[in-house]
């Protein structure tokens, strides 16, 4: 028994030193992985790589957009057969091109649309800003006072913004008294607070602000704090975020002023871009340049689900 | 008597043997100077003895029990304590703080004590006579002198069971300190001495060891010349031993030429602490600026160069007026020697050539822009041996220099622009006998060649030995000016006061 | 031996590091392209690297070019969007770095301030102005010109390898002119020589003549273009701008200068010195990634050697001073 093993390893050895690949080689390549997210689908890409007995090297730049190129740049002279890419691919078109020369098919996850992504893997995000932005109109009844926490930077975040905009415009009742775009570089939550402070300081009425729209959680958390911490924690001010991270989940479970996020099926969106690499290398021909992985609407009632 | 013993002390740094099997005995009561030129072995001796370095062969005993070499700790223990020349303080903290820095600092309940740590200081200042020196006070905010009385005091704390200190190696403690603050110092190594201590005192001074001394031992090229007790000796024979040179060669005569037209001048000229001054200074003159620390001599020196900004009056050099600014000055034929050669004078490293080119680099470069390393290499070299500059190579950093080598390669920089008037100050300030003979030979012929020089210094024999006139300033005026003639220190300084000479 | 060792270790360390690439890695390491690609990867560090070290001369730093580099890439992109020619726009925004740096060089030699808390100010007020300008987004896709683009992606073809053309990047001949450029002012002029001297003794550079004020000025203006030009190679090469992309260049280009620091003799900052520290990190990434070594791993060896360069001259200058 012995044997055998040390034989299979051993021709296993020779295949790879021979360079012919045994295992399919595949980089994921992100500026992102700090954060909560990103780090999920890349847990869903490398469970089901796992699966497919691929060997996976994911590299993170530390949130340099240009040093994503370089880096698929690398890994094309090192020649591996896939690369995923978690980052807007308007911005690497240079080293997509370079992958495209190498004959190496790139798959975004949750990326953006682009000529040299063979497919890019993701949510909806105009539906779930949508569900999110429609839940806060019905909530309030389609009047009141709503701050709006965006980032326009992230495109993926910038097409929420888009669709809760046009949400609220079109709800003539409703007016958007700030739209916020807070410093993530601690993450989010403590310049969100701060800025929510500010605002419930200029707005100092009960009932004043109806609603807090945030484009993903972390503001929403902030704001969440904020208000809790000025004792208007009892105004009925509805707050949503989206991502449905653990913390925005506990504070939903709670049944205070955060009611709602939108779950992204992280795990999901990895495993599939996972899936849409095998067919590549299967040699298919992906006609649907988009694959939506669905998302959830989560509340109280199902907040403590996962 | 307690006594210390060095004992046939000898050290090599590869080709050069620093210490040659030097011996000598120092005694408490009594103040011991160590002198000899840049080389001599001073500082070699001085590590050696505080245990920073471990000597070749030989001995550092005390009452005959030899000290294990290499053990600073080991020194201290024995009761001695060496002060080195560079200021060790932390300024940002109390001035007891600092006289704790190498102590055990008295706790309570583990946390500082700070009703003992600042007795205890007080108490140390108080014996000095020191009390006006507030123990809480930042140490920053004392002046140089000060600090170096502080850390003398410093050494008077004593840690429960250690043994009082009876033997202090001061290590030319006088380099950066004012007139007055050396006064108290000399009072405090009375004190010191009069309660039975004994002090090693190196020093290039031999007006303070000529003082405070009872014994001095000479040192040359790392060898033991002599131990004498100061009755058995004098300034001439002492400086003979360190240089191999008589001091009556010291000032080199004057050429006796009758000075050319007028040089540099200056009318109603006030900046910073000065006021008012007019003078002029002719081709081929040597004019002294004597005074008091802070009478203004060094601020006449640098308003004149453009490094003060001038409030009023007017500077003409060879009967044009200058323009503010020193580069306006070194463009018209001023040199400045500046007064601190390691904080306004050298980069220190870097290498003699740049140092030497720093204000002639667009005279230098070819079509004004572009260096011509060759030729920056060629003006360094042909200065260098003006100055008798004793270097391996201008490529040499000039931080690797001797003192008296630094401020020649100071002289080089200045000359090396063939200057119409040349502003000197302090020009020989921490420099030993030998290259100050150098260097006074050098000013004296220049002058010969018709530069005119303005020579600062606070070294009266200086001023005496080389002036053709003096201008004595007082409070940022200049009171008098006399034709140094039959002019003896003691007049000089009586005028420096403010009285008439005699 | 240990004098060579002293003198010449951080060379030998840096050999070291290609050398073991070069035998890990043997297929690809060493190759025409892997090289080429490892220019362009760190054209635009160099650009900026280059620059701080005319500053560094001075014994002054700049904290803002990364923020500037930001700036002058999103102003190119609004001014794009407004319908400038690109050569227009482009040379704005070099103006607009040059005057970012004159303001730099204003603040630090005129107003006096604190190099470290002038430029830490800027900082902040150049990111700020860029998320003004480009209000918080990226700017991308249509509205980047397409031969502002096409600058990143083209070159000078040099032929071919394995079918596929090899190219010496535009970005990287303008990072060999900024280099040339620099290397000239620093080293072959008095212009040079006087920064040289600030950094020696800025007092005596003012007693010897000097105009120091206006030298330091300079410097800073220099060093300002040149982070506007590293921002527009950034947003050529991603074909983009937003206000954060700059940012990074910053302390990797410090980190770069004074690992060159240790090549030189007196540790003193040197432009070819510095370029071969910013060619070590750029190494470093390009062949830890082939080996596949973990990002995070790689960015603690990144530092680990950085320090161990930075150390270990630092010690060897030690035990030299104690000889002396």
């Amino acid at each position: 028994m012995q044997t055998i093993t040390q034989m299979v390893a051993g021709a296993a050895l020779a295949a790879g030193l021979a360079g012919a690949a045994a295992a399919e080689t595949v980089a994921v390549i992100t500026p992102y992985l700090a954060q909560p997210g990103t780090q999920f689908y890349v847990d869903g890409f490398e469970a089901r790589a796992a699966e497919l007995g691929w060997d996976v090297n994911v590299i993170d730049t530390a949130g340099d957009v240009g040093a994503v190129i370089s880096r698929i740049e690398d890994v094309t002279t090192q020649g591996v057969d896939a690369i995923v890419l978690n980052a807007d691919p308007a911005q690497v078109g240079a080293g997509l091109q370079t992958a495209a020369d190498a004959g190496i098919p790139v798959v975004g996850m949750d990326a953006g649309s682009h000529p040299l992504v063979a497919a890019n893997v993701t949510s909806n995000g105009y539906a779930m800003a949508a569900e999110t932005a429609v839940y806060v109109a019905n909530r309030i009844g389609g009047e009141g006072g709503v701050v709006m926490f965006v980032f326009d930077p992230f495109p993926p975040v910038q097409v929420r913004g888009v669709i809760a905009d046009a949400v609220f415009a079109n709800h003539p009742d409703i007016e958007v008294i700030d739209r916020i775009t807070p410093d993530v570089s601690d993450g989010g939550i403590a310049d969100s607070r701060a800025q929510m402070e500010a605002v419930l300081a200029a707005n100092p009425d009960p009932g004043a602000i109806a609603a807090v729209w945030a484009a993903w959680d972390q503001p929403a958390l902030g704001a969440l704090q904020a208000i809790e911490a000025a004792g208007r924690g009892d105004e009925g001010i509805v707050i949503t975020g989206i991502d449905a991270n653990p913390q925005a989940r506990d504070a939903i479970a709670q049944g205070g002023s955060f009611e709602a996020s939108v779950a992204q099926d992280f795990a999901g969106i990895g495993a599939a871009a996972a899936d849409t690499v095998a067919r590549l290398l299967a040699g298919e021909e992906l006609r649907q340049k988009v694959i939506y992985v669905p998302t959830e609407l989560v509340t109280a009632a199902n907040a403590g689900a996962e | 008597m307690r006594r210390l013993s060095l004992d046939g002390l000898s050290r090599r740094f590869g080709a050069v043997q620093a210490l040659d099997a030097v011996s000598f005995g120092v005694e408490a009561g009594t103040v011991h100077a160590l002198m000899g030129e840049n080389g001599a072995g001073k500082s070699t001796l001085i590590r050696i003895l505080s245990g920073l370095d471990r000597p070749g062969a030989g001995t550092v005993a005390v009452d005959g029990a030899p000290l294990p070499p290499g053990d600073p700790a080991a020194v201290q223990s024995a009761g001695i304590r060496v002060l080195h020349q560079e200021l060790h303080v932390v300024p940002a903290l109390s001035v007891a703080e600092n006289m704790h820095l190498a102590l055990p600092v008295p706790r309570r309940l583990g946390l500082v004590d700070w009703r003992r740590l600042n007795a205890a200081a007080a108490a140390a200042l108080e014996r000095l006579g020191l009390s006006r020196i507030a123990p809480a006070a930042p140490m920053g905010d004392l002046g140089p002198g000060d600090q170096m009385l502080v850390r003398i005091a410093a050494t008077l704390i004593r840690p429960e069971g250690a043994a009082a200190p009876w033997l202090y190696v001061l290590d030319e403690p006088t380099a950066a300190l004012t007139g007055a603050e050396a006064e108290r110092l000399f009072a405090v190594l009375d004190e010191l001495t009069g309660a039975g201590a004994g002090v090693l005192y190196v020093s290039h001074r031999m007006d303070e060891v000529m003082r405070l001394a009872s014994r001095v031992t000479v040192l040359r090229d790392g060898a033991h010349v002599s131990t004498r007790p100061m009755a058995d000796t004098s300034d001439a024979r002492i400086i003979e031993e360190m240089t191999g040179r008589a001091l009556s060669d010291l000032f080199p005569p004057r050429a006796g030429a009758a000075p050319g037209p007028v040089a540099l001048s200056c009318a109603g000229l006030s900046a910073g602490p000065l006021r008012d001054a007019a003078l002029e200074v002719r081709a081929g003159e040597i004019l002294g600026l004597a005074g008091l620390a802070g009478s203004g001599r060094g601020a006449l020196l640098r308003a004149l160069m453009g490094a003060l900004p001038r409030q009023a009056g007017t500077v003409r050099v060879g009967g044009r007026a200058l323009g503010p600014g020193t580069a306006a000055a070194w463009a018209a034929g001023l040199a400045y020697v500046p007064r601190e050669r390691r904080s306004e004078g050298l980069m220190m490293r870097r290498p003699v050539a740049e140092n030497v080119a720093l204000p002639h680099l667009t005279a230098l470069a070819r079509g004004r822009v572009f260096l011509d390393h060759a030729r920056q290499r060629r003006l360094a070299e042909s200065q260098g041996r003006d100055v008798a500059l004793k270097a391996a190579s201008v490529a040499q950093a000039v931080g690797d220099l001797s003192g008296g080598n630094q401020q020649k390669t100071l002289f080089a920089r200045a000359l090396a622009g063939a200057p119409r008037v040349l502003l000197l100050d302090e020009p020989t300030r921490g420099v030993d006998v030998g290259a100050k003979f150098d260097l006074y030979r050098l000013i004296r012929r220049l002058a010969g060649g018709g530069t005119a020089v303005i020579l600062a210094s606070s070294d009266l024999p200086e001023v005496l030995g080389l002036a053709d006139r003096i201008c004595v300033l007082r409070a940022g005026r200049l009171a008098q000016t006399v034709e140094n003639d039959g002019l003896s220190e003691a007049d000089l300084l009586t005028l420096c006061y403010g009285r008439d000479a005699a | 031996m240990s004098g060579i060792v002293r003198r010449f270790g951080s060379l030998i360390g840096m050999a070291a590091i290609v050398l073991f690439f070069a035998v890990s890695l043997p297929d690809t390491f060493l190759t025409a392209r892997n090289w080429l690609n490892i220019s362009q990867q760190i054209s635009m560090l160099t650009v900026v690297a280059a620059t701080m070290t005319v500053v560094m001369v001075m014994g002054d730093f700049d904290l803002s070019v990364g923020a500037m580099a930001s700036l002058a890439g999103v102003i190119a992109a609004a001014l794009f969007v407004a319908g400038w020619p690109v050569p227009v726009a482009l040379a704005s925004a070099v103006a607009v770095g040059l005057l970012g740096g004159i303001f730099n060089g204003v603040l630090v030699s005129v107003v006096g301030i604190l190099p470290f808390v002038a430029t830490l100010a800027t900082l902040t007020v150049f990111s700020g102005l860029a998320f003004v300008v480009s209000d918080g987004r990226t700017v991308f896709g249509r509205d980047i010109p397409e031969g502002f683009a096409a600058l990143a992606r083209g070159g000078l073809p040099l032929g071919s390898a394995d079918g596929r053309p090899l190219v010496l990047p535009n970005l990287t001949l303008i990072a060999a002119a900024v280099v040339a450029a620099v290397w000239v002012v620093l080293e072959q002029t008095s212009y040079g020589r006087r920064l040289a001297a600030i950094g020696g003794n800025a007092e005596a550079a003012r007693l010897a003549g000097l105009p120091v004020t206006w030298l330091r000025l300079s410097a800073f203006a220099f060093t300002g273009a040149g982070a506007a030009v590293a921002g527009l190679m950034y947003a050529s090469r991603v074909a983009s701008a937003n206000p954060t992309q700059g940012d990074g260049l910053m302390l990797t280009a410090i980190a770069a200068v004074f690992l060159g620091m240790t090549l030189t003799r007196g540790g003193q900052p040197r432009v070819l010195a510095t370029l071969a520290g910013v060619v070590v990190l750029g190494v470093l990434d390009n062949g830890l990634t082939q080996m596949r070594v973990d990002s995070y791993v790689r960015e603690v060896l990144v530092g680990a050697i950085i320090l161990l360069a930075v150390g270990a001259s630092a010690l060897g200058r030690r035990s030299w001073r104690r000889q002396g």
